[in-house]
């Protein structure tokens, strides 16, 4: 019988330590009188007969998990939950990042645009790790602690307060709200961060843009204020209806016109912090900002079409 | 179908229908291997990767007792429904009956055609 004796080793060892002993006792029972019941009929068992009957069993693993079937890391219940909880702190992590990292580059004499999307890449990785892991860790804790939420919004719910059906365009995805915000927090801290920093910094860093088209950007502050607080609004019920789809359409419209006026001025950048001029004259670094823009321009007249057709829509539909 | 998704379904519809075959064969005490061929007496086929932890799942609940006890040289754990499970037993009962009730005539028509199918697969070639 050492077969059965390993066997039921293999199977002891998957199981939880204080289950081992209780399980172990039991299925040796069993299988000691599956053995038992053959050997009174076809006489003594051969080592290969018990093999068989221990492989018909099942892999010990198997075995132990339908004794003790393992627990998933996270409960079911909480998973939709765990989901937008990583998500929403993605979202506001990447934010900051893009604040710190910005913040980095223009205070940098030495950080080129390559340096600072790394620098963006490698903060936003590293909190990213640690935010995962921390809630990972509380969900795992709070799945074990209370497999059933507490308060649960499944429960307590009325037909009546479900948004109207809509289409399935109209759901607004977390990660266009979190990109929205982090090019408008990167607008006003390249817009405003300098205005705050000593004269003696603020010769050494890598402000490219000229004064002129760094007037014509503050000046567009109060509606990059306004595309906050609709993305901020948008978090709220992420739904688009006619009020929100206008807002994004005064929104778009107007930076789709700024970067069309932007595109058409000289100079956009400042000679004196050129240090690409070693590879590329400066009319050809103009140049490539002025289709710079025009791109921008194009990508938000799309979204300002886009908006308009799907208003449209909304109206046809009400 | 592949013979997976049979097997799948088949799994599923049995699980519900073995918890009320483990229940009622219980209200005599059972070591494992003693049920498990009650049950093939009666027509269920179970497997012992099954049935064991089955056992110990529905004990876990309360529905059954269970007691280690030394028989014919070895010691053997027995299983009895208790106080709990045999209050249960009677409506699962009824729900059983109700759903197997309700599925025959559901399915009334779609077993006839098997059944005429089969006897005709099975009647000898020539026969009438």
């Amino acid at each position: 019988m050492e077969l059965v004796k390993r066997y039921i080793a293999a199977v002891q060892r998957e199981l939880p330590e204080q289950k081992r002993e209780e399980i172990g006792r039991e299925l040796n029972a069993n299988i000691m009188d599956q053995l038992d019941s053959m050997s009174a009929q076809q006489g003594e068992l051969t080592a290969s007969a018990v093999s068989v009957v221990l492989k018909q069993l099942g892999h010990p693993r198997t075995v132990a998990q339908q004794f003790v079937p393992p627990l998933p890391l996270i409960s079911s219940a909480y998973m939709s939950l765990y989901i937008n909880t990583l998500f929403m702190v993605l979202g506001v992590l990447f934010v900051l990042q893009v604040i710190t990292s910005s913040m980095a580059w223009l205070g940098s004499a030495n950080m080129g645009l390559v340096g600072y999307l790394f620098n963006l890449a490698r903060g936003f990785m590293e909190d990213a790790y640690f935010a995962f892991t921390a809630i990972t860790l509380s969900y795992w804790l709070i799945s074990r602690k209370q497999p059933e939420p507490k308060s649960c919004n499944t429960k307590n719910w009325l037909p009546e307060q479900l948004p109207a059906a809509g289409q399935t365009w109209q759901h607004i995805k977390l990660q266009d709200i979190f990109t929205d915000l982090a090019t408008y927090i990167f607008l006003l801290v390249v817009i405003w961060y300098p205005q705050f920093m000593p004269t003696e910094q603020l010769a050494s860093i890598n402000l490219l843009l000229s004064d002129q088209l760094m007037l014509i950007l503050q000046w567009s502050t109060p509606v990059i204020m306004f595309g906050i607080g609709s993305s901020l609004w948008q978090l709220r019920s992420r739904l688009w209806n006619k009020t929100r789809l206008i807002m994004n359409v005064v929104v778009n419209s107007f930076f789709a016109a700024l970067a069309v006026f932007i595109a058409t001025i000289t100079p956009l950048l400042q000679e004196s912090a050129f240090s690409l001029q070693k590879v590329f004259t400066l009319l050809q670094i103009e140049r490539t900002a002025m289709i710079v823009f025009v791109v921008i321009a194009i990508i938000t007249i799309w979204e300002v079409v886009r908006d308009i057709w799907r208003l449209r829509k909304l109206s046809y539909t009400h | 179908m592949t013979t997976a998704q049979l097997d799948k379904m088949r799994l599923e519809l049995r699980r519900g229908v073995l918890v009320l075959a483990v229940l009622g064969s219980l209200k005599q005490p059972h070591y494992g291997y003693s049920l498990r061929q009650q049950l093939q007496q009666g027509g269920i086929d179970i497997d012992e990767g099954t049935l064991y932890p089955l056992i110990r799942r529905l004990a876990d609940q309360g529905l059954l007792d269970s007691e280690w006890q030394q028989s014919e040289g070895r010691e053997r754990r027995y299983y009895q429904l208790s106080t709990l499970g045999t209050a249960l037993l009677t409506p699962l009962i009824k729900e059983w009956q109700q759903l197997n009730g309700a599925l025959t005539n559901v399915l009334g028509d779609l077993v006839d055609d098997i059944n005429n199918f089969s006897e005709a697969s099975n009647k000898p070639e020539g026969n009438p």
